[in-house]
């Protein structure tokens, strides 16, 4: 601030007018294609290739029918590839941010050469890719039976765990390490010590983490696609690409309305975290 | 009731650094050499031989420098640092494996380390609500605590929402709702500026006589210890330097670090030489023969002294301004003076030693007729029964055993 040069009010009006511009026209880039999405759900098949920008005419109208032929598109129910996708997504977060954050407690507050390995592992977890092991993974999950619904979390903890302890540590490791001693002489032992004091104050990367995670396994395609047997258990993404597959043509217009289906809970979600959101991600950025 | 009593606790930090040398090379020389604690082949030796028993009721302060292992002593006793070697007691029963929960201790600390996501009343209630303390109990002892320290209106505030001050209170609040055995606190009012430290020190006074609990007490300012305890224990480099009340340590310091440490400003100190003579002890020294009272003298000779070089300590407030053709009286020059209010800072250079006498402003008057300018001449003597004679190579006050 102190070296920049003196400006004018009106050439900074001038510099916010451009930046409002700048910025708007970025904002309208990105969520063109979402926009794209929910129009053309509303649009007969025939009319969404041809008019993709434009907005439903009286003509090209298709009111509900789209989503009717989506949900009820092939032989497998959409509800419950609705129910299987809610299913992992909630299960495999509500593990993973358990799971982590106790680890990350533990490392974080633990000082050893295991937990030093450990947190080593965690880190080095992020950078293999997921295609490098996905088919070992495949083999191993089916042997071990973990290819169903409920048990599918337990891979996606395996994957989800490096950034998620990653980010618990760092916020744990910002902790005043008195708090939990003075909750040791208050009659804490450490499992209530863990949830009655150190799990209320990693509300914010809890919140942040489970954003993350949230994300990812109800988007996550690959995954559920290798381990998952497709013909009992689909989830969303599968469902969609099922959609395309099936006949050779592709009805475009349910699978947008489809798609537009399994955004809506993210948008939503979205919407109603959005206080914690802005506020998870800034605190990691101090204290990350 | 509750006797807590330290009988040689050990506290050792095994020596990370040596096997961090390796990884960082240079670097980790570097913590060692800041303090002087004594390095063993098991780690740093930060609290050694600690030996101290407290009576019931009794407020005890620990008072010394910066990493001298007053927090470390504090720790040991609730339970949050494992104890190396010694036994600790607490009413007679040892305690050194049990968890802190289980102890009847409760602490303050210094950052308050209230929990953020609770009210000032779940702080307060949460040690009574984990021992299954039944609701209208808490709720009245909260709300008395509450009382007794001057926060009932911030009871549904979080502590982000406090000041300083109060979130001092607040802790100090939650330590006491449970009447606990003993109570530690560690430096719990280094964090508040002077005005208000004053002030809760003396409702921490107020505070000890309603409550039924032993005291520990860590600070590392000298005016906490003399205003608060009942005994100070002195610390330096992790060894235990003196323990007495606060008169004993004030008159009798037990050596150099003490003398030197408690009382503000500084003792003085000077080199000189005792000498027996025929007509008792004379102290050479600043260029004077300072004859020494015939009860020091029988205390030198009980002490075995005859011929000794010392380190002599005079405090300022036991100098008075005299004429420079007094016998006995000192001449220096004044370096700077300091105006404090109702007294004057004079610091002064006689024969290369620094001097500090605190002159009451009261007394002013045209007697002695001077101002104390910088540069200017000064003259002064002192009482030869206020010296306290130190053995110049141990340090060890010779008089006191
Ligand atoms: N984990 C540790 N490993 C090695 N040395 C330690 C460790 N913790 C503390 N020490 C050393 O022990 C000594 C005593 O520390 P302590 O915290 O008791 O000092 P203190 O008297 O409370 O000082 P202060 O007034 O600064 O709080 C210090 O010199 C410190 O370097
Ligand atoms: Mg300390």
């Amino acid at each position: 601030m102190a070296n920049q040069q003196p400006q004018t009010l009106a050439s900074e009006a001038r510099h916010k007018k451009i930046l409002t511009i700048v910025f708007t026209i970025i904002c309208v880039i990105w969520v063109l294609p979402v926009v794209c999405v929910a129009i053309n759900s509303f649009k007969l098949n025939t009319f969404v290739k041809t008019e993709t920008f434009a907005l439903p005419t009286e003509e090209s109208f298709a009111g509900w029918s789209n989503f009717i032929t989506g949900m009820t598109f092939g032989n497998y129910p959409f509800w419950s590839a609705f129910g299987y996708s809610a299913l992992i997504t909630v299960l495999s977060t509500a593990l993973i941010l358990v799971c982590c954050s106790m680890a990350a407690w533990y490392i974080a507050r633990v000082d050893s050469k295991f937990c030093k390995v450990i947190y080593t592992l965690c880190i080095f977890s992020m950078v293999v890719p997921f295609q490098m092991v996905m088919f070992t993974l495949s083999k191993t999950a089916d042997t071990l039976k973990l290819n169903t619904p409920w048990t599918i979390p337990i891979v996606y903890l395996g994957f989800g765990a490096g950034l998620a302890i990653f980010m618990f540590v760092g916020f744990v490791k910002s902790i005043p390490l008195e708090i939990e001693e003075a909750a040791a002489i208050d009659g804490c032992g450490p499992v209530r010590t863990f949830f009655l004091v150190v799990l209320p104050m990693l509300k914010p990367t809890l919140i942040s983490v489970g954003i993350l995670e949230i994300m990812w396994v109800w988007n996550d395609y690959l995954l559920p696609y290798l381990v998952l047997d497709i013909n009992q258990y689909r989830t969303i993404p599968i469902q969609i690409q099922y959609l395309k597959g099936s006949y050779g043509t592709v009805d475009l217009g349910a699978t947008m309305a489809i798609i537009l289906m399994a955004i809506i809970p993210v948008i939503v979600f979205y919407l109603s975290c959005q206080k914690y959101i802005i506020k998870g991600v800034a605190a990691g950025a101090v204290k990350g | 009731m509750a006797e807590v009593s330290l009988k040689h606790i050990t506290k050792i930090y095994p020596n990370i650094e040596k096997t961090k040398k390796h990884h960082f090379g240079k670097k980790a020389a570097e913590p060692e050499k800041k303090s002087n604690l004594k390095v063993t082949d098991e780690g740093v030796v930060a609290v050694e031989d600690f030996n101290l028993d407290i009576a019931d009721r009794e407020f005890v302060v620990l008072v010394g420098p910066s990493g001298c292992g007053k927090s470390t002593t504090l720790r040991m006793i609730a339970g949050l640092e494992s104890i190396s070697g010694g036994e600790l007691t607490i009413d007679g029963k040892v305690m050194n494996e049990v968890a802190p929960k289980d102890r009847d201790i409760a602490m303050v600390f210094q950052s308050y380390a209230l929990y953020p996501h609770m009210t000032v009343y779940d702080n307060m209630a949460f040690p009574l609500k984990l021992r299954k303390v039944p609701e209208d109990q808490i709720d009245q002892k909260v709300r008395q605590a509450a009382e007794t320290l001057g926060i009932t209106q911030y009871l549904d505030r979080k502590p982000k929402a406090l000041s300083g001050g109060q979130r001092q209170r607040v802790a100090i609040g939650r330590a006491i709702v449970r009447d606990p055995k003993v109570l530690l606190m560690d430096e719990p009012l280094s964090n508040l500026d002077a005005k208000l430290r004053n002030q809760m020190r003396a409702e921490i006074i107020k505070l000890r006589k309603r409550i039924n609990a032993t005291f520990v007490y860590v600070t590392h300012d000298q005016t906490e210890a003399m205003t608060l305890g009942d005994r100070i224990v002195i610390m330096k480099d992790g060894v235990v330097q003196q323990v007495g009340t606060p008169q004993e340590v004030f008159n009798e310091p037990a050596n150099l670090f003490v003398a030197g440490f408690i009382g503000v400003p500084q003792m003085n100190f000077f080199d000189g030489h005792l000498e027996k003579t025929a007509s008792g002890y004379v102290l050479d020294a600043l260029d004077t023969k300072i004859a020494i009272s015939p009860e020091t003298g029988k205390a030198l000779e009980a002490a075995g002294v005859t011929s000794l070089d010392v380190t002599a300590g005079v405090r300022p407030e036991q100098i008075q301004l005299a004429n420079a053709d007094e016998p006995g009286a000192m001449s220096g020059t004044i370096d700077v003076s300091e105006l404090m209010g109702s007294t004057v800072h004079v610091h002064a250079s006689v024969e290369g030693y620094d001097f500090v006498l605190v002159i009451p402003t009261i007394d002013f008057d045209g007697a002695l007729g001077r101002s104390f300018a910088d540069g200017a001449p000064i003259s002064f003597k002192f009482e030869p029964n206020a010296v306290h004679f130190f053995d110049k190579a141990s340090g060890k006050n010779i008089i006191k055993p």
